[in-house]
C-alpha cells in the first residue's frame, strides 16, 4: 500500500503520516511520499490547539463531537505532544455575552465539558486577559505540538516497517486500466526518479489533494483557505483562550511550547503554494490580540507564518471559508469515478487527524480484502509510551542537574550539543532548516542569531557537509528565517534583527562567504 | 553635581566623546541604560570595508568616494584630517592594547567563519591575523567553546579569494578539567586572568605547530591580562599568535571598554549605568538639563552640552512600533532614512536592501541633529555613533570607525570654538 | 506589575552582556548565569512548579539589571523565580532566621557579651554550621549591646531647624549605632533637626530569601512608620544603601506592592550621600572640612549602584582637603546580604570577593570606605582592613569627633577614632 503525501508538501502532514502509521500498525507494507520535509506542510503550520470541540459546539456539532472524542484519545496516545493547558472561552466587551448561553447549550448537546466560572476567577487564572470580560467558561482545550506529533507518527510508522520518503515529489500516478497501481516519484535532493508499485494509494495531500487526484484523472474539489498566525515571544496566557462568539479571525490565543500563538485568518487562495502574508492581516491579528490581552501590540512578536487548510466542497458553493464544515471527507474514487485502488482523504483538522487516518485505512482494508482492526486509539505514539503529558518546563528540568555540563547550542530552546549531533546523525540531514523542525533550533527570541553559526560549525566539523555546504545551509537558513520574521518586524524583534545583522554581517561577514 | 556635558550612551561613540571632553577638563557624566555595544563588537576599528560590493583596500582613498555618493553619511561631517586625528588619538588612549594599522591600508582579518574582513585598526593581539601576505595558518579551537569553529574557518579561508596564497588548518584542544562544560568566552578569559591557563595553552601548542605557522586562537586570552597573555604566548612559542573575534560577547571589546572607562574615571568623569535618559528641559533652543530616570524617578542634570550616543535600532536609540512609526527614543529628534510610504514593509529577501537600514538623525558639520530645514534642533546637542543616519555600517564595515570619528568630532565641536560657560546647578 | 517584570524579558536579545558581568557564574558552575536563569528560563516557567532550583544560587546583587543595555529586569525576574521556588518548597529554617535581623537583633542585644562570644567562638560556629547551615567562617558583626534607637530617644536635637527623617536600618540599630550617631551629627552640623521614627526591618533579607509574604508585611509596617513624615514633605535619608533601594524601588518592582503610601515614601527617599550632595549642589552643604591626609579605597556596593545616582560619596569626599579616594573598579564583594553567610555559598561568596579584596589590599591603605554594612563586614573579613561608611570620613573631616557640643554628639563618639 502506498500513502502519498503528494505532489506538494501537504497540509495534513500528520494526517498522512498517521495514515502511514495507522497502515503500518495494521501490518501493511507502507511507503509515504512527501515532496518536502515532514512537518513542513499544513500540520507543521497549524496553530497548535487541540480542540475540546467548544469552538464548533454551536455551529458544527458533528465536528465538536469528533473533537472531544479525539481530544480524549490523544491525551493518552500522543501524551508527549499534548500539554494540558485547559481552555478558556471569554466574552470580551466586543462579544455578545448571550452567545455564552448558546455556547453552553451547544457544549451540553455535543458532550463537550464546559463550565462557567466567575470573571474574577478567570482573571485570577489569566491576569493579562482583558479585565473587561463579562463571562468565562472552562473547557478541556489543550496545546498540541505539531512537530512532535509528526515526528512521533513518523517514528511509530518506521518502527512498524513503513518507509518514509521526504523530499520526494510525485510526478505521476500509474493507472492500469481502471486501477491506480503506483506512482512515479522523483527525489528532490538527489534528482533520481523511480516507480513505486502499490495496491492502494491514499491521497492525503490536503489542499493539494486536487492536484494529486488529477494525476489519476479524478476530480477532488479542495479549496485552499490560508490562515495566518503570529508567535509571541513568551506566554502571555497559560491556557488556550478563545473568544466566546461565532468563530472568526484572530479569536484564539494559546500557549505553545515557550511561545504563545494568536490565530488565525481565513482567506481563499487560488494556489496553496502562494501564501503571501499581508500587512492588513498582521494588523488584524494584533488588533484582535489587543482585545484579548491589553498591551498585546507592545508585546514582542517573534515570527508569522501561514498554513493552508484543505476545504473540501463536494457540491454546494459556499462564500465564506469558515462556513465549510471542518469534518473530513473520504472519497473512494472507485465509486466516484470508477478508479480503483485510490482513496482521497481531505478536509478535517489536525485534532481529528487520527480519526481521518482510521477512516482512510479502513476503506483501504476493504479494497485489500478484509478489515484489520485499527489500534491507533490505544497504541501510544513513539515518544508517548509513558503517557506523560508534556510540560513547558521539560527542557529546563532536563538541564537542571548540572546546567553547565555541556554546551547549549541553541540557548533559547535549550538544545545541547549532543542533542544536536544525535539528531543530525539519526535523521541524516544537512539542512539547518530541517534541524529546526526536528529540534526547534533557532525558534526562540534570537531567531538563530547565535545558534546558527554554532550549528553550521558543528555540521561541518562532523563531516556531514563540506565548507560550501555549511555556508549554503547557513545562508539558506538566514533567508528562510527572514520569511517568517520580516512581516512582523517591529519593536523588540527589530532590535533583535538588527543585532543579528551586526552578528552575521558586521562580525562574521556572511555576505562574502565563499559558496 | 553639575556637569559640563552629559553623554547619553556608554558604547564606543559615547566613551570616545566623554574621554575626549574629560581630558580637556570638562566635567562629564555618562548615563546609559547599560554597557554599550563595545561588548558585542570585535575591538577592531572598521573605518570602511566595502563600497557597495567592492572591497576597500584603503579607507583614506575610499571614504571621500563614499561621501560623494552618500552625502548624508556620518563621515561627511568629519573632515578627512579629523578622521585621521581621531584615530591617532584613539591609539594613544588605548596604548595598553597596542592598536596596529592605519587609514591607508585595511588589514584583512579572518572572521569566526573564515571570511577575510577589512579593518583599519586592530589591537596587536589580533592584527597578526592579517591575511594579505599569505602563508601558513593554524586555527585553534577549544573543546566546549561553542562560539568558535576552527575547522570551518580554516576550510573557508582555503577557499577565500586573497592577494597571496594561504594554507590553513584547524586544531582542537581539550582544556584542562577546571575549564570544561558550557564555556563562555568570558569564563575562559577569566581562566587566563586567574589561573595558569597560559601554561596549559603554550604547552599544548608547542609540539603541534610548525615553525612557519601563524596561530589563530579565539579572542579569549584574558580580560584584564589579555594583551600580556598574548605577548607571553608569542614569546614562549616563538611564533606569531593572533586572536580571532568570536560570537558576542566579545572579550577584546570588553577590554576596550574597560580601558576607555578606566581612563574616564581617572579623568574624573562619572559613568552611571542602569538609568534612562528620557528627555530634555530646553529653553531658547538650548538644552538646559537632561532628564534621567533612576531608581526613584526622574532627576534633571543641568548641562552646557549634550552628546547623544544612544545607538541605532540594535541598542534602542531608535524604535519602530507595531503601527509602523519610527522614533528617536531620548529626545524625539527628527529622522532621515525613513521609507516614503506610510507603512514600513521589509523586503522579502534577507540580503535585499531593507528599509530603515540608513535611518537615524541627520546633523550639521558640528554633528548637531538638524530638522528638515537643516537647522540644529538644539544649539548644544550633538550626536555620535550608530544613532547617525545615512549609513549601513554592518554592510559597509564602518561601525566602529564611525563611532570613534564622530565621538571625537562631537567632542571637538563642543570644545571649540570656545567652551560655553558652565551653568549653575539648578535643582 | 507582575506582568511588567516578566514582560521585560521581551527586550532580551540574548547578547549575554549580563553573563559577562555576573560575579557568581564566573566562579561557580552551580549558577548557570543571569541570562540563562532570567529571561531565558522564565519562558519555561508556566503555571506549574518551578523546575530549576539553580536559581537559588543567584546572589541577587543586581549587577545584571544594571549592565543590561535593554532594560531587562533580570535580577527581578530571578528574585521572583526564587520566591516561587521557595513558595512551593517552603523556606528553610536557616533562611527564615537570617532573614529577620530585627528578631536576631532583639534577641542578641540584651545578651550582647554572651552573643558576641558565641558569634566568634570557633566551636559554637562549627555547631551552628552543622545544625543551622551558617558557615563557620562567614563574617558576623558584633552586637553593640545598646541599640541606636535607644540612644536616639535620649538625644535632643536642635529645635526649630528644618527636619530630616532618618531611616537607619537594622545594621545601624543593632551593630553599628555609632554610624547612626555620626549621621545625626553630620546632618545636625548642616543645620538639620533629625527625626528618628521607630522602625523595623525593611523586609529585604526576607525578599532575597524568597519569603515574599513576610517581606511585604515588613515593608508595609515600615512604610506606615515613615509615611506621615513623607506626607509632611520631609526628606527621608538612609545610610543603608540596600534598605534604601528596597524602599525606593524593589518593594514595588520585586514584591509587586502597589501602594500610594509606598510611592510617597519612595519618592521621599534619599541615600545619605545623595542627599548631602544635593545640599552641596544647592550651596547648602557646610564645607568647613579639615585636612584628612589619607588615601582610602572606595567600593561602591552593587546596591548603591542600583540607585542610579552615580557615586555621591566620592563627589563629597573630593571636597575634603588632602583626602585621596581611590575609586575601585570591582563589581561585587560577594556577600550579597545574607548570601555569603550560607554554608553552601560561603566559598562562592569569598571567590566573588577575591578581586575586590586584592584591590583593597593593593592600595596599602589600612582603611577602606563602602556604603553598605554587610559589604563592609565582608571587606574586613576578606582583607583585615577596617572598612567604614563614607559618613565616618565626613564626620571626621568636619572635626565632629573633636567637638563637644552638648546634646549633639554622644560621649562615645568623641573617642571613636577613624583609623588610617
Amino acid at each position: 500500500m502506498n500513502v502519498l503525501r503528494s505532489l506538494p508538501w501537504t497540509p495534513l502532514a500528520s494526517a498522512s503520516l498517521e495514515h502511514c502509521s495507522d497502515a503500518a500498525l495494521r501490518g501493511f507494507s507502507t511507503i509515504l511520499v512527501e515532496r518536502r520535509d515532514l512537518a513542513d506542510g499544513t500540520t507543521g503550520r497549524f496553530h497548535g490547539l487541540l480542540h475540546s470541540g467548544g469552538r464548533y459546539a454551536v455551529k458544527d456539532p458533528s465536528a465538536a463531537r469528533e473533537c472531544i472524542a479525539e481530544n480524549r484519545i490523544l491525551r493518552v496516545t500522543a501524551a508527549d505532544c499534548v500539554e494540558d493547558t485547559g481552555g478558556l472561552f471569554v466574552s470580551t466587551p466586543w462579544d455578545d455575552p448571550e452567545y455564552g448561553d448558546q455556547f453552553l447549550e451547544g457544549c451540553r448537546a455535543t458532550g463537550v465539558p464546559a463550565e462557567e466560572i466567575p470573571v474574577a476567577e478567570a482573571l485570577r487564572r489569566e491576569p493579562r486577559v482583558n479585565p473587561g470580560i463579562r463571562r468565562a467558561f472552562l473547557v478541556p482545550d489543550a496545546a498540541l505540538d505539531p512537530w512532535k506529533l509528526v515526528w512521533g507518527c513518523a517514528r511509530s510508522a518506521e518502527e512498524h516497517g513503513a518507509r518514509i520518503l521526504p523530499y520526494h515529489r510525485v510526478l505521476d500516478l500509474e493507472v492500469d486500466g481502471e486501477r491506480v497501481v503506483g506512482a512515479h516519484v522523483r527525489s528532490e535532493r538527489g534528482g533520481e526518479e523511480f516507480r513505486i508499485h502499490a495496491t492502494v494509494v491514499i491521497n492525503a495531500a490536503g489542499a493539494w489533494a486536487g492536484q494529486i487526484a488529477e494525476l489519476a484523472h479524478c476530480t477532488v474539489n479542495v479549496r485552499a483557505g490560508m490562515g495566518l498566525m503570529i508567535a509571541m515571544n513568551h506566554r502571555l496566557v497559560h491556557m488556550c483562550v478563545n473568544r466566546c462568539k461565532r468563530p472568526a479571525d484572530g479569536d484564539i490565543l494559546l500557549p505553545l511550547r515557550t511561545a504563545c500563538v494568536i490565530g488565525t485568518t481565513d482567506v481563499f487562495v487560488p494556489d496553496p503554494d502562494q501564501t503571501e502574508i499581508r500587512q492588513d492581516d498582521i494588523d488584524l491579528l494584533l488588533d484582535e490580540g489587543e482585545k484579548l490581552v491589553p498591551g498585546f501590540r507592545q508585546a514582542r512578536a517573534l515570527h508569522a507564518w501561514a498554513g493552508v487548510r484543505p476545504l473540501f466542497e463536494d457540491t454546494a458553493k459556499v462564500a465564506e471559508t469558515r462556513d465549510v464544515t471542518r469534518s473530513h471527507a473520504l472519497l473512494d474514487h472507485s465509486s466516484r469515478e470508477g478508479v480503483a485502488g485510490f482513496l482521497t482523504i481531505t478536509g478535517g483538522k489536525t485534532t481529528t487527524f487520527r480519526l481521518m487516518a482510521e477512516a482512510a485505512v479502513d476503506a483501504a482494508c476493504e479494497q485489500l480484502g478484509g478489515l484489520r482492526p485499527c489500534t491507533t486509539a490505544q497504541v501510544p505514539l513513539a515518544g508517548s509510551e509513558s503517557h506523560t503529558l508534556y510540560q513547558i518546563s521539560h527542557r529546563l528540568a532536563a538541564r537542571e542537574p548540572v546546567p553547565q555540563s555541556e554546551e547549549i547550542i541553541c540557548e533559547c530552546e535549550l538544545i545541547t550539543r549532543s542533542g544536536l549531533e544525535d539528531t543530525i546523525k539519526q535523521r541524516d540531514t544537512t539542512s539547518l532548516d530541517d534541524i529546526r523542525r526536528l529540534l526547534r533550533l533557532a525558534m526562540g527570541p534570537c531567531q538563530g542569531g547565535f545558534c546558527i553559526y554554532r550549528a553550521a560549525g558543528i555540521l561541518h566539523q562532523g563531516g556531514q557537509v563540506d565548507q560550501a555546504g555549511a555556508n549554503q545551509t547557513l545562508l539558506d537558513f538566514l533567508e528562510e528565517r527572514w520569511k517568517g520574521v520580516h512581516p512582523i518586524l517591529h519593536g523588540d524583534q527589530l532590535r533583535q534583527a538588527r543585532l543579528d545583522d551586526w552578528i552575521f554581517q558586521g562580525i562574521l561577514d556572511v555576505e562574502h562567504l565563499p559558496v | 553635581m553639575s556637569y559640563d556635558t552629559v553623554v547619553v550612551g556608554a558604547g564606543l561613540a559615547g566613551l570616545t566623546a566623554a574621554l575626549r571632553l574629560s581630558e580637556r577638563g570638562q566635567r562629564v557624566l555618562v548615563v546609559a541604560r547599560g554597557v554599550g555595544a563595545t561588548h558585542l563588537a570585535p575591538a577592531t576599528v572598521d573605518v570602511l570595508g566595502y563600497l557597495g560590493d567592492t572591497q576597500v583596500a584603503s579607507p583614506a582613498a575610499s571614504v571621500p568616494v563614499l561621501i560623494s555618493s552618500s552625502p548624508n553619511h556620518p563621515y561627511a561631517h568629519v573632515p578627512a584630517e579629523q578622521l585621521e586625528t581621531s584615530l591617532e588619538w584613539f591609539c594613544t588612549k588605548t596604548a595598553a592594547l597596542g592598536y596596529a594599522g592605519n587609514l591607508d591600508e585595511n588589514l584583512l582579518l579572518p572572521t569566526a567563519l573564515g571570511v577575510p574582513k577589512p579593518s583599519a585598526l586592530a589591537p596587536r593581539s589580533m592584527s597578526g591575523g592579517d591575511l594579505r601576505a599569505g602563508g601558513r595558518f593554524v586555527f585553534v579551537g577549544l573543546k566546549g567553546f561553542k562560539d568558535f569553529h576552527p575547522t570551518l574557518i580554516a576550510d573557508n579561508l582555503n577557499h577565500a579569494r586573497l592577494p597571496n596564497p594561504i594554507e590553513a588548518r584547524a586544531l582542537e584542544l581539550v582544556p584542562p578539567s577546571s575549564r570544561r562544560g558550557d564555556l563562555s568566552g568570558r569564563v575562559i578569559a577569566g581562566g587566563f586572568d586567574t589561573e595558569d591557563l597560559i601554561d596549559w595553552l603554550a604547552g599544548a601548542l608547542e609540539d603541534r605547530v610548525d615553525p612557519d605557522e601563524r596561530i589563530g586562537v579565539p579572542a579569549v586570552l584574558g580580560l584584564r591580562s589579555g594583551d600580556a597573555t598574548w605577548q607571553e604566548l608569542e614569546k614562549r612559542l616563538q611564533r606569531k599568535v593572533f586572536e580571532v573575534a568570536t560570537l558576542p560577547p566579545s572579550v577584546p571589546g570588553i577590554r576596550l571598554s574597560d580601558v576607555l572607562s578606566s581612563a574616564l574615571r581617572t579623568a574624573g568623569a562619572r559613568i552611571v549605568l542602569g538609568v534612562r535618559a528620557v528627555g530634555a528641559r530646553a529653553k531658547g533652543g538650548r538644552i538646559e538639563a537632561v532628564e534621567v530616570v533612576n531608581a526613584t524617578g526622574t532627576v534633571s542634570y543641568p548641562v552646557s552640552s549634550v552628546v547623544l550616543a544612544s545607538g541605532g535600532f540594535a541598542s534602542g536609540g531608535l524604535e519602530l512600533d507595531s503601527f509602523g512609526a519610527t522614533r528617536e527614543t531620548v529626545f524625539g529628534l527628527p529622522l532621515i532614512g525613513l521609507p516614503n510610504t506610510d507603512r514600513v514593509r521589509f523586503a522579502p529577501h534577507y540580503f535585499d536592501a531593507q528599509p530603515l537600514a540608513t535611518a537615524g538623525v541627520a546633523t550639521d558639520d558640528q554633528l548637531r541633529p538638524v530638522d528638515a530645514s537643516g537647522s540644529p534642533v538644539y544649539e548644544n546637542l550633538h550626536a555620535a555613533g550608530a544613532i547617525l543616519g545615512g549609513a549601513t555600517p554592518w554592510k559597509e564595515k564602518s561601525g566602529t570607525g564611525t563611532s570613534v570619528a564622530t565621538g571625537y568630532a562631537a567632542a571637538e565641536a563642543i570644545l571649540t570654538p570656545a567652551p560655553t560657560p558652565v551653568s549653575e546647578a539648578v535643582r | 506589575m507582575n506582568s511588567l517584570i516578566r514582560d521585560s524579558l521581551d527586550h532580551c536579545v540574548k547578547c549575554t552582556i549580563c553573563e559577562t558581568y555576573c560575579p557568581v557564574s564566573q566562579v561557580t558552575p552551580l549558577f548557570p548565569g543571569p541570562k540563562y536563569i532570567g529571561p531565558q528560563a522564565e519562558r519555561y516557567r508556566g503555571a506549574g512548579p518551578p523546575a530549576d532550583s539553580s536559581v537559588d544560587y543567584c546572589s541577587g546583587c543586581g549587577i545584571c539589571t544594571q549592565v543590561c543595555p535593554h532594560d531587562v529586569k533580570i535580577a527581578e525576574i530571578n528574585s521572583r523565580a526564587r520566591a516561587k521556588l521557595w513558595e512551593k518548597r517552603g523556606v528553610p529554617l536557616r533562611n527564615q532566621m537570617i532573614a529577620r535581623p530585627t528578631v536576631i537583633g532583639r534577641l542578641g542585644t540584651p545578651v550582647a557579651p554572651l552573643a558576641n562570644w558565641a558569634l566568634h567562638n570557633r566551636a559554637v560556629r562549627g555547631l551552628v554550621q552543622s545544625v543551622v547551615g551558617i558557615h563557620r567562617d562567614a563574617p558576623m558583626p558584633s552586637f553593640a549591646g545598646r541599640t541606636f534607637q535607644s540612644r536616639a530617644r535620649r538625644h535632643r536635637g536642635p529645635a526649630g531647624a528644618p527636619a530630616v527623617v532618618y531611616f537607619h536600618g537594622c545594621g545601624t540599630n543593632y551593630y553599628e549605632p555609632l554610624v547612626g550617631e555620626m549621621v545625626v551629627a553630620v546632618l545636625e552640623h548642616n543645620g538639620f533637626r533629625v527625626i528618628v521614627p521607630p522602625q523595623d526591618c525593611c523586609g529585604l533579607p526576607l525578599q532575597s530569601n524568597g519569603n515574599f509574604p513576610a517581606a511585604r508585611t515588613y515593608v508595609r509596617r515600615l512604610v506606615d512608620r515613615l509615611v506621615p513624615h513623607a506626607r509632611a514633605g520631609l526628606p527621608i535619608v538612609s545610610n543603608s544603601t540596600s534598605c534604601g533601594l528596597m524602599l525606593k524601588r524593589e518593594a514595588h518592582e520585586i514584591l509587586g506592592i502597589e501602594d500610594d503610601d509606598l510611592k510617597l515614601v519612595s519618592e521621599s527617599m534619599y541615600d545619605l550621600c545623595e542627599f548631602l550632595l544635593h545640599l552641596h549642589d544647592r550651596g547648602e552643604l557646610r564645607t568647613d572640612f579639615m585636612s584628612l591626609p589619607m588615601t582610602v579605597p572606595y567600593h561602591a556596593p552593587c546596591q548603591q549602584r542600583g540607585h542610579g545616582i552615580g557615586k555621591p560619596a566620592l563627589d563629597l569626599l573630593a571636597l575634603v582637603p588632602d583626602l585621596h579616594m581611590i575609586e575601585l573598579d570591582v563589581d561585587c564583594c560577594g556577600i550579597a546580604g545574607t548570601y555569603g553567610l550560607k554554608k553552601e555559598k560561603y566559598e562562592i561568596s569569598m571567590a566573588v570577593g577575591e578581586r575586590l579584596f586584592k584591590e583593597v589590599t593593593a592600595t596599602g591603605s589600612d582603611l577602606a570606605a563602602c556604603d553598605s554594612e554587610t559589604c563592609r563586614w565582608q571587606i574586613t573579613h576578606g582583607t583585615g582592613v577596617k572598612s567604614v561608611h563614607p559618613i565616618e570620613l565626613l564626620y571626621r573631616a568636619y572635626g565632629l569627633d573633636r567637638r563637644t557640643r552638648a546634646g549633639s554628639v554622644s560621649p562615645e563618639l568623641q573617642t571613636a577614632r577613624v583609623s588610617g
